[in-house]
């Protein structure tokens, strides 16, 4: 039999708070997915759609967008572009013909270690019951 | 200001698709598709849409250079010509018409084409004559 | 009798035309020549039987390219709906200078509303002409709620599947004018591959059009691979009124949404984060 899928996740995660919740998190040495790979911005704004999509080509079978609550970014206003961007991402994902639910907004403070270990363990989940992502666009050709 | 729109037919391929160069004051400044194309009918591959690049290129050659003491040295058309009708006369007297070879392009018209291998065939009396699409 | 409707169309045209080059440098307008029809500037004194209206090229970008160039030009245009909602666009950003172009907007004809699946055929600033009525939407947008996932999945593999980077759709675009586009940032979009397994390319460039769309149809006309842009771009429009309440072309005063904060511009709908 094969070997049972192990979800790869690439989590864009804002450096003010995040980062330093998901931080937290390892210091109180609590355990969240190895299947999470963190990159480290430095607010959830400055994750563009072509980011994500690329995350994606790499071989991301889920990836998560995380930064500061709404009137809580380093930058004041910098996650109010972001909450517009990825509801829209999202959709497009769908009109594509790629579950929505790959694409994940979700805001973690930096005193919301807790959290950080919650969402990450639940979206590892929600991705493993999607199938890897590499199953649902194996039949297009690719020319090179 | 001038602005106009020059219809001429892209060089990349055989293809020959309609595409407009659009000049202002004298200075090549885009590409549009023709649209009342024949062939092409408004629409253009990567090429054709970049057809007017290689025109201010700071790597396009404006005029012939020669070969002098192992460096490439600009010319006038009329040394790179003496210079070329020189050499292939003495190689074809030294070595026989065969030895050479003319190669020629896609990009090349078809008049361009007849005259490479009346050149070849008539003048230099040789049969080698290809095409860059056969490579 | 549409070439008639066409006709006094472009001859009530070329008469608004010829009074306005009386204060303006120049019109932008499509001239048919012995070589065909292209984007021209007409001068006073110019030769206007020689002015047409279609084939459709997205004439504002030639006035952005000419306003950039020469800080003093008052040029006018012959527009339609499209083109002045590409202008709205296009001004917000910065491209051109409202305070030195004039519109001299006309009515596209039923028939040509129709083909565009065209919400608006007619540009606010309409001088000749009546305005049609709206052509149907798009059939496949319409029913496209009722496509499952997988069918959606096919449809656009089959689609991109023929795609060979050409840029077209970038190029013709009115609102593509950045300089550094990420579809061209190898970061992005791998040299050399055609139609990757995960369709970057295409996702780039619907969510940059994401605000800016203003459904001129150009990228679908210029689409060597009759790839069907639109329906993807008309979703994504869709999005934008629903999520935003914005169509792109429409307001002047309103600021591109994806840009502002959310009190310039506040989502519609609630998102779960």
């Amino acid at each position: 039999m094969g070997v049972e899928f192990e979800p790869r996740i690439v989590a864009f995660m804002c450096n003010w708070c995040t980062y330093a919740g998901a931080d937290n998190a390892g210091i109180a040495r609590m355990e969240s997915p190895a299947n999470v790979l963190p990159i480290r911005v430095m607010c959830s704004g400055r994750v563009s759609p072509e980011m994500v999509l690329r995350a994606f080509r790499a071989g991301a079978d889920g990836v998560l967008v995380m930064g500061c609550h709404i009137g809580d970014c380093h930058y004041s206003s910098g996650n109010h572009r972001t909450i517009k961007r990825v509801p829209l991402l999202r959709n497009l994902l769908g009109y594509a013909g790629i579950n929505p639910d790959r694409l994940r907004l979700a805001w973690v403070s930096a005193a919301e270690a807790p959290r950080f270990v919650k969402v990450t363990k639940e979206f590892t989940e929600t991705v493993r019951e999607l199938g890897p992502l590499s199953q649902e666009v194996a039949h297009q050709e690719v020319r090179e | 200001m001038e602005y106009k729109n020059v219809l001429t037919t892209c060089v990349y391929c055989g293809c020959g698709c309609g595409l407009y160069l659009e000049v202002v004051d004298d200075h090549i400044t885009g590409v549009w598709p023709a649209k009342t194309h024949a062939v092409s009918q408004g629409k253009l591959c990567i090429k054709g849409w970049n057809a007017a690049d290689f025109v201010y290129h700071p790597d396009r050659l404006k005029t012939p250079l020669i070969r002098k003491d192992g460096e490439l040295v600009e010319a006038t058309w009329d040394e790179a010509l003496s210079l070329i009708a020189e050499r292939l006369g003495t190689i074809k007297a030294e070595s026989g018409p065969n030895s050479i070879a003319l190669l020629s392009s896609a990009k090349c018209t078809n008049e361009e084409n007849y005259l490479l291998q009346k050149l070849a065939r008539a003048v230099i009396g040789t049969n080698n004559v290809d095409h860059c699409a056969r490579l | 009798m549409i070439e008639e409707l066409v006709l006094s169309l472009v001859e009530g045209i070329r008469k608004v035309v010829a009074e306005r080059l009386e204060e303006l440098d120049g019109v932008v307008a499509l001239r048919r020549s012995s070589e065909g029809v292209a984007p021209h500037v007409f001068r006073k004194g110019d030769d206007l039987s020689e002015l047409e209206i279609a084939p459709r090229y997205p004439l504002m970008t030639v006035v952005s390219k000419l306003h950039k160039t020469f800080p003093d030009i008052r040029l006018g245009i012959v527009a339609r709906g499209c083109d002045e909602r590409a202008f709205i666009e296009m001004a917000k950003r910065d491209q051109i200078d409202p305070d030195r172009l004039f519109i001299i907007g006309f009515a596209c004809t039923e028939e040509e509303a129709q083909e565009c699946h065209c919400s608006a055929p007619a540009p606010q600033n309409l001088l000749v002409g009546t305005a049609p009525p709206p052509g149907p939407p798009n059939p496949v947008v319409e029913k496209y709620d009722e496509m499952t996932i997988d069918e959606r999945r096919a449809f656009w593999q089959r689609q991109f599947v023929k795609c060979l980077k050409c840029y077209g759709c970038r190029n013709i675009c009115p609102e593509c004018f950045c300089e550094a586009c990420a579809m061209e940032d190898a970061a992005w979009v791998e040299p050399g591959l055609l139609a990757p397994p995960f369709p970057v390319f295409h996702l780039i460039r619907a969510m940059h059009m994401a605000s800016r769309c203003v459904a001129c149809r150009q990228c679908e006309l210029v689409c060597p691979a009759h790839i069907p842009l639109t329906v993807l771009y008309d979703l994504m429009r869709r999005d934008m009124e629903t999520l935003l309440g914005y169509v792109p072309g429409t307001d002047m005063d309103a600021p591109p949404p994806l840009s502002v904060t959310l009190e310039e511009a506040p989502l519609r709908v609630a998102v779960e984060a």
